[in-house]
């Protein structure tokens, strides 16, 4: 399928439309940012401004829409600026690691041989810690923060496209056009980017888009574990780590402060749903197949 | 011949509705199988000969494919009326069939003696023990080797000949009055061809079903059937006895197929028998379907289908020009 | 099948030697002082000696090959270093923390496994239709949700509110039963130890504290199998050998279930890896959120309070734990894959 073609299908599938929609409207409030809730300080706008010293989350009202957290950090601060952090975090994690996935996986795939043999064998025992724990270990060891985090997350985050870039790589790699290309005399790098990269994007982004979600997941894990983001830091995972000890409300009311977990967790899980949308819808395209 | 028609298929019509448009994929085809006969159905890849046989089993993946139009009498019950409940009664025990890949139509997870037993179990009343004992006897029927130990063998244990052997055991143990072969021999390499070929012939005289075998191959065709039907384009192109239609073919594209190739033991699918391309079925031709290939087609044909006529007793043929087709032959004959 | 076992445990020992060096070369980039702790089984070591010559005794400035040679023989004696946050070495505090994450995890990989199969078994026999899209949209939800703020909310609703089920192993009077000299701990499954017991009060408190953990631990995952089980399904369904059922007279519900499902279980069990992999993960958040005194909890808390060798060891057993899982992986493929099985 030409990539026209499935750009077109893109915007036609009801699915894949719903969660351009919602990137697109992630992407206006993280580049309108400083205009939709200005910096108090605007040489730190990533540490969310505080309304007061109380220690009681304070619900909505017309000054903080979205209310208070524990230390009356603006919600609605945080989430603005937590939508810049999660774009950030998102791009740089899933860009290298796929930027070394693919390298990885090309090289191997190629050469092939022992040189295979010895990478593959280096995937899996990347593969054989849980991500999670790998995830806080290493910045455990860093320390904590959201640069050291993302380190962690790209050290054990390049597998999957590795492995899938491989497989890719070894079934392209038998097919006619590459080897015509081979005997035309075409150098190796060329034959590598011009083929084997240019027939094998899809389904490194299906798996990209996929991981877009999950990464920031991950990270916001760490950030609510208190591992990751340090305190104050307009972050989703941080903002909800303000909640845990509130969760069983007061005075009777079990969930009266349902709003410092529920709008944060919103925010991240409508942040992951729209790329999870547009991984699936493009899977689908691309695998008539499964239609 | 005089006798009750096994299977009468009228006027079929199976189209899918697909995304891209409806394919056409049988459009109005007609013939009848008589007990213990066997019809060769013939044609390019793509003409719809498979499909047929998955519309008489009534296994047309629907949606996107739906029999729009036809009967399909089999002793005189319509096939075409008959719930899934009661087609499944006659699938695999009247009515039963082997396919063109050996191997992948057997389910890799079961041994090959499960998977006969189970087709008898659904329609025979019999224990456990009995079927198995039935599955061993097919397996000595078919030519395998050492039965006992190959009805606990899976199907990845054995060679593709052996595991069509396999299939015909299973399609059989039923004791079927029809068996549809859609090229059954396709996939498997020269020498297994003719021993499965041979199989098939000496089964049909031991059990008496009848066969109609589906191939693109019009060697295979004039060794095992009696008669022909040739398809082109999801129709029913030429009908004969298979001595009149080899020796005198009434159609433009049988002519094409059989006297434009030096040998008629080729496959039609890899050698350009004639000139152009099957034409694509989401956009068939107006007229006849065969005149952007056809040596013979005039602007009757790009208008007006022909309809399959008698042309000589017992031989049909749907062209407009039959005459033009003997005048070739006349001078290519003396030439 | 004894073949591919056997080649499965030769590359074993290759997979154990790389995750040793990698969570080596972690500890390597802590400086001398620091992985200290990771070489000494009780803080008295600390006392009144001078912290220099201790490193120096313990060889933390030799060459990193001479280091990791008496570290992993360390290991291989099962000494991972003192946990300043659980207060005894790491390997006790592991083992003693085993049994509630063994419990969580198991409960949690039932369901998980029988539910996705049967929901993805669902979705594709009503491919295209009204439950198929359901499901689906379910499902990418599902796997949006982040697990923490899935657990919170569970928290809120049927803790917080409803008051069903608590968090934490057990309420106090029941711990206070199983701690008792009466009740003997065999397993330190509360479940299955309240059953020996003959003790129900306890299974059923047991079960109650276990119910929104494993939902929590779930959900993601079952979202996961459910969507391979679909995809591989409709796979299956295609193939020629399920045309060659239908034509024997096969009912539609036998060729779905018995010839189609089987064949689709080969795919599910190969990704169930990589769900294991996750589901530890997951242990490590909801543990935290339900206050389960696990592996996973554990985890947390020495991160937060810089405990490296706990960390470290930690992730250690967690490799081993995966390693051995994954071995159980590749013999029940066997058992459903008479291709691998005969091999
Ligand atoms: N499920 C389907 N959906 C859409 N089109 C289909 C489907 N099955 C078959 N067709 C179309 O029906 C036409 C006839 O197919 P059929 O399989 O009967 O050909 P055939 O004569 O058996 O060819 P071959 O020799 O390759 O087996 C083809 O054009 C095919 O594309
Ligand atoms: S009808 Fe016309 S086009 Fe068709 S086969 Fe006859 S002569 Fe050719
Ligand atoms: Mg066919």
């Amino acid at each position: 399928m030409e990539w026209q073609e499935v750009v077109i299908r893109l915007f036609k599938n009801k699915i894949s439309l719903i969660g351009l929609i919602l990137i697109i409207f992630f992407g206006v409030i993280a580049i309108g940012a400083p205009w939709i809730a200005p910096p108090s300080d605007p040489s730190e706008p990533y540490m969310v401004p505080r309304a007061g010293w109380g220690f009681e989350p304070q619900p909505p009202s017309s000054e903080h829409i979205f209310g208070t957290a524990e230390g009356q950090y603006d919600i609605f601060y945080g989430i603005i600026w937590g939508t810049r952090t999660a774009f950030r975090i998102g791009f740089i994690i899933v860009g290298i690691s796929s930027f070394i996935g693919i390298l990885v996986g090309t090289l191997a795939g190629y050469y092939g041989g022992w040189f295979d043999e010895v990478v593959m064998r280096i995937t899996d025992i990347f593969m054989a810690i849980p991500f999670l724990i790998a995830a806080i270990v290493m910045t455990t060891i860093l320390g904590q923060g959201l640069r050291n985090v993302m380190i962690a997350l790209i050290t054990f985050g390049w597998m999957n496209s590795a492995r899938l870039m491989r497989s890719q790589v070894l079934s392209i790699k038998e097919e006619e056009f590459v080897i015509a290309a081979d005997a035309l005399g075409a150098g190796d790098f060329r034959i590598i980017f011009k083929h084997v990269i240019l027939n094998t994007i899809f389904p490194l982004v299906i798996e990209a888009s996929m991981r877009m979600g999950s990464m920031v997941i991950t990270a916001s894990t760490l950030s609510f574990l208190g591992i990751g983001a340090p305190e104050g830091y307009a972050d989703w995972g941080q903002m909800i780590s303000f909640a845990r000890n509130w969760i069983l409300g007061g005075e009777g009311n079990a969930i009266k402060y349902w709003f410092t977990v529920v709008i944060p967790g919103g925010a991240i899980t409508l942040f992951c749903l729209s790329w999870n949308l547009i991984g699936d819808a493009f899977r689908d395209i691309l695998d008539p197949k499964l239609q | 011949m005089s006798k009750e028609k096994l299977i009468d298929v009228n006027d079929l019509a199976t189209y899918f509705h697909t995304e891209e448009g409806t394919v056409k994929a049988v459009d109005g085809v007609s013939f009848e199988i008589y007990p213990g006969e066997t019809l060769g159905i013939v044609g390019e890849s793509g003409c719809g000969k498979s499909v047929t046989s998955l519309s008489i089993m009534r296994l047309i993946e629907s949606p996107p494919g739906k029999i729009e139009n036809g009967e399909i009498l089999f002793n005189g019950k319509d096939l075409t009326k008959l719930n899934q409940k009661q087609m499944r009664k006659i699938r695999g025990n009247d009515i039963s069939m082997i396919f063109q890949e050996p191997m992948t139509s057997l389910n890799p997870v079961y041994t090959v003696g499960d998977q006969i037993m189970e087709a008898i179990l659904i329609h025979k009343d019999v224990s456990k023990k009995e079927a198995r004992q039935e599955a061993i006897d097919m397996l000595t029927k078919v030519g395998i080797p050492l039965p006992e130990q190959r009805v606990d063998e899976y199907p990845h244990q054995l060679s593709g000949g052996m595991r069509q052997r396999v299939m015909i055991a299973m399609s059989l143990s039923c004791d079927p009055q029809l068996l549809i072969a859609d090229e059954p021999t396709t996939a498997l390499d020269v020498t297994i061809q003719a021993q499965i070929l041979e199989l098939m012939n000496s089964l049909k005289r031991q059990f008496g079903m009848a066969i109609m075998m589906i191939t693109h191959d019009l060697g295979v065709i004039a060794e095992v059937s009696d008669r022909v039907a040739v398809m082109y384009a999801g129709k029913v192109v030429e009908y004969a006895d298979v001595k009149d239609l080899y020796g005198d073919p009434k159609h433009p594209y049988t002519w094409g197929l059989m006297y434009s190739i030096p040998h008629i033991e080729k496959d039609l699918e890899r050698l350009e028998a004639i000139p152009g391309n099957v034409p694509n079925p989401l956009n068939f031709p107006e007229g006849c379907k065969f005149n952007t290939r056809c040596q013979f087609a005039t602007d009757k044909c790009r208008v007006d289908e022909p309809e399959l006529e008698e042309v000589e007793e017992g031989h049909y043929s749907a062209c407009w020009h039959v005459d033009k087709l003997e005048e070739q032959k006349a001078k290519q004959g003396r030439g | 099948m004894i073949s591919y076992i056997v080649r499965r445990l030769l590359i074993l020992p290759i997979i154990l030697i790389g995750v040793t060096l990698l969570v080596f070369s972690m500890i390597m980039m802590l400086g001398p002082y620091e992985r200290l702790s990771t070489y000494i089984k009780d803080p008295a070591e600390l006392k009144n000696v001078d912290v220099d010559v201790l490193v120096t005794k313990l060889g933390l400035n030799d060459p990193w090959y001479e280091q990791y040679g008496r570290w992993i023989s360390g290991v291989a004696r099962g000494d991972m270093g003192w946990s300043e946050s659980a207060g005894s070495t790491v390997t006790q505090a592991f083992l003693s923390r085993f049994p509630a994450t063994a419990e969580l995890g198991l409960l949690a990989l039932l369901p998980v496994v029988v539910g996705g199969v049967i929901l993805g078994v669902f979705a594709s026999v009503h491919h295209n239709d009204f439950w198929d899209h359901v499901s689906r949209v379910l499902a990418i939800i599902g796997w949006s949700v982040p697990t923490f703020v899935f657990g919170l909310i569970m928290l809120m609703i049927f803790y917080g509110t409803l008051g069903w089920f608590p968090p934490s192993r057990l309420d106090s009077w029941a711990l206070d039963i199983v701690n008792s000299a009466g009740f003997i701990n065999y397993t330190n499954f509360f479940i299955i130890d309240g059953l020996l017991n003959a003790n129900f009060a306890i299974v059923g408190n047991a079960i109650r504290h276990l119910v929104a953990p494993v939902i929590t631990i779930s959900i993601l995952w079952w979202a996961f199998i459910m969507r391979i089980t679909r995809s591989s399904m409709l796979e299956i369904l295609r193939r020629d050998y399920i045309r060659t059922a239908r034509a024997k007279g096969v009912k539609e519900n036998v060729v779905v279930y018995k010839h189609a499902v089987r064949n689709a279980l080969i795919p599910v069990v190969t990704v169930a890896g990589r769900m294991v992999l996750g589901l530890l993960g997951g242990l490590v958040i909801t543990e935290t959120i339900f206050n389960i005194k696990g592996l996973g909890q554990f985890m947390a808390q020495a991160a937060q309070q810089l405990d490296y060798p706990a960390v470290l060891g930690g992730t250690l057993y967690f490799g081993f734990l995966l390693i051995l899982i994954n071995l159980c992986v590749d013999v029940s493929y066997a058992i459903i894959d008479p291709r691998i099985r005969l091999e």
